[in-house]
């Protein structure tokens, strides 16, 4: 079956010559949108000063929390409570932060019906992939800097800067401690990527951000209990909560890094299989809603 | 300036699972012309469209668009298309202006002060500062429009855009399609309102089930149309059944709901009434149950009528025409 005209007069229709967007127009277009939304602001507003309250709350207790990693000192040493904080953290909190842009990145334009409003324009499907995955991988840095920010500058001005004692048993000067706390915070990022990835690759594959959002935290509570069993050691290395702990090393005496290489391995491979995975499925897909 | 065609799609196919979305489909779209595609919901008209966006790959065929194509050109297909699908959605946490702005961003920017104009052309104006997700139905459309034409487009493509809108929206985005066709773009408007494409377009094609049903010149279509039905109810129904029996170009019966369905060409329904009116028999109502273009399509788009009407021959003819 055809359906043929002819046309009744010639018409302008060589090839257009319209702009293209930059590499960086799709970026900006991104970041303009996450700076409107409400939960973006929330979460960064959240982790300005969530950390306070819980700093003060901690200092304020008569008894520390002595079962948990620097929990002894937490209420006597800023660096410790810290880390305690840091610890407490890996378990959902950061996966969580990080899941809220990334996992909804990606399934928004599923909920709001606008894949087919920004695919009719000059950019592409690639060049929206990488802008969404960058603005939610900066979003990562950015709520991790705030967190770890707000949680350092507090623990210190509130409990103190005392020297800190070390899992071997060593005293760490302040300055020192300082530079290793900020260090243990900056180690939580690969790990934190890894998530955003795994929220990405959720949000591209369900469509739905309740899933993009929630599904990495649960995975990554699942993944820390069995990360914690006994007889798992094969896979554990593959775990992407491992890299949360490889900041450990750095408080021993002597100092060992090799947790942190292995760490990093680890994370980048979950974000290369990530990212692969839901920039195949997002090329491949046929945009049939909205 | 050349003569290219503006879409040219041949031997389209596209399947969901077992379902067969759009069947082999071949659509010419000559530049500069107001061309409709036309056809009852699940036909294939939206598919067809979000394949020409790229929304949707075919599983065959090739889709030419002023000249490029997806495989060699990329998104660069786009270069000189506008328009939306379905209906046009936005991000309801922005407002108007800051969604335009956005898609310019995307379209590499626009030339300054065109996103004013076209605010003031779809008559948004007051409104585009406001958050997205207080827009009615209709100032979405509208909207979308100004989008569309944002890219300041030569193609516009336009899905149902009346769609959803009341009687006065509907007819604001019918003048506004019309000042837009008479601009000299070329319009490709999907619809299922036959008066809505005769009103505007052309050409059209009609589609049935991801297959063409009829296309040609809406003129065309108009001389293959059957003739027009109206419901007549008069004071004596009993009498003016007898006095059709001497108009014998007409097909007059009883309706269930006790008036008479008068068919036939509109001079010989004009002779009856008049007779009916000598022979006092006075009309109570008298109305059109379809205007002959609608009727026709029903026949080509409804399978339940097919069966029903007594026109083979006409039948046959439109089934060659489609041909």
């Amino acid at each position: 079956m055809s359906a043929t005209t002819t046309a009744a007069a010639p018409v302008d229709t060589s090839p257009a010559t319209r702009r293209h967007p930059g590499a960086l127009a799709p970026l900006r277009w991104e970041i303009r949108k996450l700076r409107a939304q409400y939960r973006a602001k929330a979460v960064l507003i959240g982790a300005l000063v969530l950390p306070v309250i819980v700093v003060v709350v901690i200092q304020g207790q008569s008894r520390p929390p002595k079962d948990t990693l620097f929990g002894r000192f937490a209420t006597d040493n800023g660096f410790a409570l810290s880390l305690l904080v840091l610890g407490f953290a890996a378990q959902w909190v950061l996966p969580l932060l990080t899941a809220v842009v990334a996992g909804d990145i990606f399934a928004s334009e599923d909920q709001h019906g606008t894949w087919k409003t920004v695919l009719t324009r000059s950019t592409s499907r690639a060049q929206l992939f990488w802008a969404k995955t960058l603005t939610a991988c900066g979003f990562a840095v950015i709520v991790l800097a705030v967190l770890a920010t707000s949680t350092i500058v507090s623990s210190v001005l509130i409990v103190g800067h005392q020297p800190l004692t070390g899992l071997s048993g060593q005293t760490i000067p302040a300055a020192e401690a300082l530079r290793l706390v900020a260090a243990s915070w900056a180690t939580m990022l690969p790990a934190m990527l890894g998530f955003t990835c795994l929220a990405i690759l959720l949000s591209v594959w369900s469509r739905n951000p309740a899933v993009g959002i929630a599904a990495p935290v649960v995975i990554g509570m699942v993944m820390q209990l069995v990360g914690a069993l006994g007889g798992v050691e094969a896979i554990r290395p593959f775990l992407l909560t491992t890299p949360f702990e490889a900041w450990h090393g750095l408080f021993a005496d002597p100092r060992f890094t090799g947790p942190l290489t292995e760490g990093l391995i680890t994370s980048a491979a979950w974000c290369a299989v990530c990212l692969g995975a839901a920039f195949v499925m997002l090329r491949r897909r046929d945009i049939t809603g909205g | 300036m050349n003569d290219l065609l503006a879409v040219e799609a041949t031997g389209v196919t596209k399947t969901f699972g077992s379902v067969l979305a759009v069947d082999d489909i071949t659509i010419r779209v000559a530049a500069g012309e107001v061309y409709g595609v036309l056809g009852p919901n699940g036909a294939g008209k939206t598919t067809f469209l979000r394949m020409l966006f790229g929304l949707i790959r075919p599983d065959s065929g090739t889709i030419e668009v002023l000249g490029k194509s997806w495989g060699a050109d990329g998104v660069g297909v786009l270069d000189g298309v506008g328009g939306f699908i379905e209906s046009p959605r936005f991000y309801p946490y922005l407002t108007g202006r800051q969604n335009l702005e956005g898609l310019a961003l995307l379209d590499g920017g626009v030339r300054p002060g065109l996103l004013e104009e076209l605010l003031e052309l779809v008559e948004m104006t007051d409104r585009a500062d406001q958050k997205v997700g207080g827009y009615s139905y209709g100032m979405r459309q509208r909207l979308g429009v100004a989008a569309s034409l944002l890219r300041e487009p030569r193609l516009l493509v336009l899905d149902e855009p009346a769609n959803g809108l009341d009687p006065a929206g509907i007819r604001d985005m019918r003048a506004l399609v019309k000042r837009l066709a008479n601009s000299g773009l070329t319009v490709l408007l999907s619809s299922h309102d036959m008066d809505e494409v005769e009103e505007i377009c052309d050409n059209v094609t009609i589609m049935k089930r991801g297959t063409v049903a009829f296309h040609g010149t809406i003129a065309k279509l108009r001389t293959m149309a059957p003739d027009p039905g109206h419901l007549l109810a008069t004071t004596d129904d009993t009498r003016a059944l007898a006095l059709a029996e001497q108009h014998p170009a007409l097909r007059v019966t009883r309706d269930p709901e006790a008036a008479l369905v008068v068919t036939g060409p509109t001079p010989d329904v004009s002779a009856y009434v008049a007779a009916l009116v000598r022979n006092n028999i006075d009309l109570l109502t008298l109305t059109q149950t379809q205007t002959p273009l609608e009727a026709l399509f029903f026949m080509l788009t409804d399978d339940t009528t097919h069966q029903t009407l007594d026109r083979p021959a006409e039948l046959a003819e439109l089934a060659e025409a489609a041909r």
